[in-house]
Parts: structure tokens; C-alpha cells; sequence
């Protein structure tokens, strides 16, 4: 029988697609299995989660608060009772040496920040600022979570703004947006060569072209993610050349470093699963995949490689250095408040209300500073970086019906140039993706029903 | 030619194992798992629970037209076809998340509070342009500079909660985003966008 069946043909075929057969239904039960596992494994997971807006940047005399929310899902899903949470903030001036201990309170009338932690006065009096971090626990079900995530390794800073520029803004004008010096790069919608894809339906908002980069050499990059590639015009080209990417897409972020390395941050991840930050060589080959540790916004090239703005420790954190990706664990000693630039320094934002603070800080503290106010309401801080001595700050500006950015150049004697530039945003991206600045040289990202566009605003003299 | 007839059978096989497997997803979750059961009225309502609430839809995927999820952090039912509402999918989408999370009534008079369990499966009577409209009782429009955590920010095509606000003035934002995001947080820059409205559930007792 044995020899019948190797030497029938027939039979032959049979065998070997039933081996198969039984193969691929092996593999489909480890598969399932595998699922299973991880669901287990999820549902064992620590059930808390808490958020805090860091004051990164103090000014004189203001009265200092950490504030925290903190979720705990109780194993009755009908339960929607607040948290019986407590905790302990460790908080030490500057940041070296010893952490005081200072006890949460619970100050249930806050619409947010409900947990509270006041911070001793002579650590918030302290002229090199405070480092801290905050250890929250379900009073219920033990869980527990450390806030940023690298504790005493990676603690949150806050840092006195000092002397600072201090600027007025009035009411914004809109409708007086600047137009582009030059469109270095234009798509319409859709699939072929040339073209750049939108995620739309009728459940949908349009999404398409979620984030852009522009190299020294004035080459465009833009991640064409609902077509799953990178668009590229190199300078004074035309159309695009289009070059495969395997991601996922869903608003991902991008940058590319100075070897020309393109690096994809993804924002939607599994439960269980961090987003992805992905790698990719000139080609388009894939060099590296790895997880970051939280949810992740944003990724900018650092001195030594990606850095990845991460939530909810509210925390810039390497990814990678020279080329080597980091794991988790090296991920959340690098935490920093700060975005860190070329030269080992930083820059730190923060907007509360109408007002935005930005400081350039070395190891020795600030090193210029700017705290710019404004009449017209502000959103999010688009683009800060460096222009020279100078700050280049994108923000948008809004009201209930309206909204720009509001391009500002600062310097040490307040406000050098400033102009406005329309939203221009019909289709959704990354959320701060819309602006690159090169050289002296300002990027937007832009789109209209039509499609997608890159414009160059110069902002020397020339 | 052996090894090619197993590989053949192997992903033949494989194929419709997994396809099998992906169908009854795909058809079966409201079916199997969701219920109409009547929802319990409540006195009161908080930001705190009503995000603790959200929380638990994090994970469960999203269905245009749903409002029925587990709490098991999967989406039972991935890959569903976008344009059909009738998938009977697990997940909310963006305004039937909303409604659900803010304890609405079926009655757009109603301004009350009703605890939806998350297995009633159902979507209330509001798309995301009623609420940025401010449409029905419980729903009122605000200034977007003054919406807070569990205010809403809502455009005609899309709705999300405000979950924290982040030091660059972004907000993390909860919602149902689509079935290729499904429902989770995310940063976003909505409140700056002008095709965004700021929407406030009433009657938060903290």
C-alpha cells in the first residue's frame, strides 16, 4: 500500500495536498492559539491609565502644581465610578540627588487633574528648576503606573523660564495669508504613477499624504500612506518618483535623517503592541522595526537619531542611535522634556491658553527664552526650531469658525518677522506634520479637494 | 513537485481556515454577542467615569453605524467593508461612540442620563454633524478654546473626545476613527482646525 500510494500518481497529488492541507490547519490553530494568548495576556495587563500636562516651563512667582487623572477600569464594566486612586510624587530640585516624597490629593471638584501633588516651596523656588516623577496606584486593584514612564531614571523636568522676550500678540487679522515663493511639489488624488492616495468614504474624513520632509538638497519627501509609498521630488522636478514602502500607514509620521534614511513612525498599534517606528534604507528596503514605548505623536532626527515624542509621558525619547534601535527599556531612560538639537542642546514648548513659552536650553539652563501672548485664541505648536539666534515658531491661530498659522521669527528684541499662511488643510495628516524649515527656508504641507502640495516660503532677504 | 503540492495545500488550506474564520467575524458579533436590552437611568454623570467608560471601547475596533463592543482589547471583527453600515460588526463609530459615552437618550429631548451597557448594541440618533450643531437636549456647542477633557470637538464627517491636552497644545483625542484605526487615543490638532466645532455634553456633575 505504501509503495501504491508513493508510486500513484494520483494518489501522489492527494497525499501531498492533504499533508499540506493538514499543515496549513495546523498552522491556522497555532495561529488562533497565538491570539489567544495574547488576548490572555492582555487582559492581565495593569487596568490604569493616567495623563498629566507638565509645567515644562515656569515663570517667576507662579504657584506650581502637579496635576494628574488617573483611570482604573474596575472588573464590574458597569461601574463608571472615578478612580480610587492614590500616589506619590518624587520631586528634587534640579536634577541630581535625592527625591522628597510628596503624597497626592485627592481634589475632587477639579474638572481635571483631579490628583494633586504641590511641590515644596523651596523645590519650586529653586533657580535650576525640579525634576520628578510620579508612581499612581488603583487603591482597588493594586495596578500601578509610573508617570513619565522611566521614573527616577528619566524623571519630567521643569525648568524656570528666567529672563525672557516677552511678546503681545493683538487680535489676529485673518484672511491676509502670505503666498508661497515657490510650489516645489504638487499631486492630484489617486493611484497611478504621479498621483497621491486619500483614505475617504462616506464614514471617513479625507486623509491622505499624512506627513512630508524636505532634505539639504531641496528633495520632497512625502508618505504616501493610503498607497503605501514614499513620494519623492527632487529638486525642480515636476512630478514624483514613487518608491514602495511596506507600512501600515493610518496618519503616520515621518522624517528622513542625513544619510538619507527614512524613518515611518505608525500611530495605530494592537492592543498589547506599541506603534512601530520603521526604517527604511534609500531604496525603500526595510533596515528595522521597533517598538516604541507609548503612544507616539511625533518623530524628529536627534543628534544621534530619531527621537520620538511619547505620551502619556509627555516626553521626547531616542529610538535609535547611530542605527541601532533601542528597546523599551533604554527608550524610557532617554526621556526628556526637550526635543534635543544638533550641539546637545534642547528646545521646550509649552502652550497654556493663549500663551506659548519657548526656551533653548544647554546644560548650564536656558539660553534664550520667549513667552509669546496672544488675543486670538492658540491651538498647537506646528514647528520650533532654531533660525540661527533666532526661534522660528509655527503656530495656528483660531476661533470658533476660523483658523491660520501664524508664522513668527523671533529674537532677543521680540517679534523680527511675522506673517500668517493659510490652514490649507482639507485633508487630515499627522498632527504636527505640516511644517519642515531647511536652511533658511520654510515648508507647508498642503491640500485642497484636488490634491496635495508642498510649498516653500523663504524667509531671508534674498 | 512534492514540496509544491504540500505548499499548495498548505495555503489552499490556510486560506480557507482563515477566510472562514474572517466571515463569521465579520457577520456574527452583533448577532452572537449584542443585545437591546433597555438602558438604567442615572442620576449623575462625571468626566472621570465617562472617560473610564470610553476606556473600555479602546481596542474593540470600529463599526460605521455600531455601538456594541466586548472588553477583551481585539476587534472581533477586523476588515470589515468600510461603505456598509449593516456589518454587524463589533465597535461604535465616531457619534455612536460619542452617545454612548455621554449616557444619551434615544429621545433627542431627553437631556437625562442613561447607562448603555456595552453589549447594547446601538448608535442613538445623532451623526457627528448633529453634535457639532449642538442638536438634541443634551448637546450644546461651546468656544473650542474653553472645551475641556470629555467636551467633544466635531465636524460635519467625524467627532472625538477630548482625553488629555499635551504641553505642545495638541489634544489626545478618544474616538472611533475608522475601521483601519478602530477606537483608541491618539494626538491630534483638531481644535485649531476650522471645520471643527467645540460640543458639550450638560449636566456634568464633575
Amino acid at each position: 500500500m505504501d509503495r501504491h500510494y508513493v508510486t500513484n500518481p494520483k494518489v501522489k497529488n492527494v497525499a501531498g495536498l492533504a499533508a499540506g492541507a493538514i499543515a496549513g490547519v495546523a498552522v491556522a490553530v497555532l495561529a488562533g492559539t497565538a491570539v489567544a494568548n495574547r488576548l490572555a495576556s492582555n487582559a492581565e495587563e495593569p487596568l490604569i491609565e493616567a495623563t498629566h500636562l507638565p509645567p515644562l516651563l515656569t515663570a517667576p512667582n507662579e504657584q506650581i502644581e502637579l496635576r494628574y487623572d488617573v483611570y482604573c477600569l474596575p472588573d464590574d464594566a458597569a461601574t463608571d465610578a472615578p478612580c480610587d486612586a492614590a500616589g506619590t510624587v518624587f520631586v528634587r530640585s534640579g536634577d541630581t540627588g535625592p527625591f522628597r516624597e510628596v503624597s497626592l490629593l485627592d481634589d475632587p471638584a477639579a474638572d481635571e487633574g483631579r490628583f494633586l501633588a504641590r511641590v515644596p516651596e523651596d523645590i519650586a523656588a529653586s533657580r535650576i528648576g525640579f525634576s520628578y516623577y510620579a508612581v499612581l496606584r488603583s487603591k482597588g486593584g493594586g495596578a500601578t503606573v509610573t508617570l513619565p514612564a522611566g521614573g527616577a531614571t528619566a524623571p519630567q523636568r521643569s525648568i524656570p523660564l528666567g529672563p525672557s522676550v516677552d511678546i503681545r500678540l493683538g487680535a489676529h487679522l485673518f484672511g491676509a495669508a502670505r503666498k508661497a515663493d515657490i510650489r516645489v511639489a504638487r499631486a492630484v488624488w489617486g493611484t497611478q504613477a504621479g498621483e497621491v492616495g486619500l483614505e475617504q468614504g462616506r464614514n471617513l474624513t479625507p486623509i491622505g499624504g499624512s506627513a512630508f520632509d524636505v532634505d539639504r538638497n531641496g528633495t520632497v519627501y512625502v508618505l504616501d500612506e493610503a498607497n503605501r509609498r514614499l513620494l519623492r521630488w527632487p529638486s525642480g522636478a515636476g512630478a514624483p518618483i514613487s518608491m514602495p514602502l511596506s507600512i501600515n500607514g493610518t496618519l503616520a509620521d515621518m522624517s528622513v535623517d542625513g544619510e538619507g534614511t527614512i524613518h515611518v513612525l505608525e500611530t495605530t498599534n494592537d492592543p498589547g503592541r506599541a506603534p512601530l517606528l520603521r526604517a527604511f534604507d534609500r531604496t525603500g528596503a526595510a533596515k528595522a522595526a521597533t517598538e516604541v514605548v507609548e503612544r507616539a505623536s511625533q518623530i524628529r532626527i536627534g543628534p544621534n537619531g530619531p527621537v520620538v515624542l511619547q505620551h502619556p509621558s509627555g516626553q521626547w525619547m531616542s529610538a535609535a542611535i547611530d542605527g541601532r534601535p533601542l528597546p523599551p527599556s533604554d527608550q524610557r531612560r532617554s526621556g526628556r522634556a526637550g526635543r534635543p538639537l544638533p550641539g546637545g542642546s534642547e528646545i521646550v514648548i509649552l502652550r497654556r491658553g493663549n500663551e506659548i513659552r519657548a526656551a533653548l536650553v544647554g546644560a548650564s539652563g536656558v539660553r534664550r527664552a520667549w513667552r509669546v501672548t496672544s488675543e486670538t485664541p492658540l491651538a498647537e505648536i506646528q514647528l520650533a526650531e532654531p533660525l540661527g539666534n533666532r526661534l522660528l515658531l509655527v503656530t495656528r491661530v483660531y476661533t470658533d469658525d476660523r483658523g491660520e498659522f501664524l508664522v513668527l521669527v523671533l529674537d532677543q528684541s521680540g517679534v523680527q518677522r511675522s506673517f500668517s499662511l493659510a490652514s490649507a488643510g482639507w485633508a487630515e495628516t499627522a498632527p504636527l506634520s505640516r511644517f519642515r524649515l531647511v536652511g533658511s527656508s520654510l515648508f507647508q504641507l498642503g491640500s485642497t479637494p484636488a490634491g496635495l502640495f508642498v510649498d516653500r516660503f523663504d524667509l531671508e532677504v534674498k | 513537485m512534492s514540496g509544491t503540492r504540500i505548499l499548495i495545500g498548505f495555503v489552499v488550506a490556510f486560506c480557507l481556515a482563515a477566510a472562514g474564520t474572517a466571515s463569521a467575524y465579520h457577520t456574527a458579533f452583533v448577532a452572537n454577542n449584542c443585545n437591546y436590552a433597555a438602558p438604567t437611568p442615572t442620576s449623575s454623570i462625571t468626566r472621570d467615569g465617562s472617560t473610564t467608560v470610553a476606556l473600555r471601547a479602546r481596542y474593540e475596533g470600529y463599526q460605521w453605524g455600531g455601538g456594541c463592543w466586548n472588553d477583551n482589547n481585539f476587534d472581533d471583527s477586523p476588515g470589515d467593508p468600510t461603505e456598509n453600515p449593516s456589518t454587524g460588526g463589533e465597535g461604535g463609530d465616531c457619534s455612536g461612540f460619542t452617545f454612548k459615552v455621554w449616557r444619551e437618550s434615544l429621545s433627542t429631548g431627553d437631556a437625562g442620563f442613561y447607562q448603555w451597557g456595552m453589549l447594547r448594541n446601538v448608535h442613538g440618533p445623532y451623526k457627528a454633524e448633529h453634535f457639532k450643531n449642538g442638536t438634541g437636549a443634551p448637546n450644546v456647542t461651546l468656544s473650542k478654546s474653553a472645551a475641556i477633557k470629555m467636551d467633544a470637538l466635531a465636524k460635519t464627517t467625524h467627532i472625538g473626545m477630548i482625553y488629555a491636552t499635551n504641553a505642545d497644545g495638541t489634544d489626545q483625542i478618544i474616538e472611533a476613527k475608522g475601521e483601519a484605526y478602530g477606537t483608541n487615543i491618539w494626538t491630534r490638532a483638531y481644535r485649531g482646525d476650522s471645520s471643527y466645532s467645540g460640543v458639550r455634553r450638560t449636566g456634568w456633575s464633575g
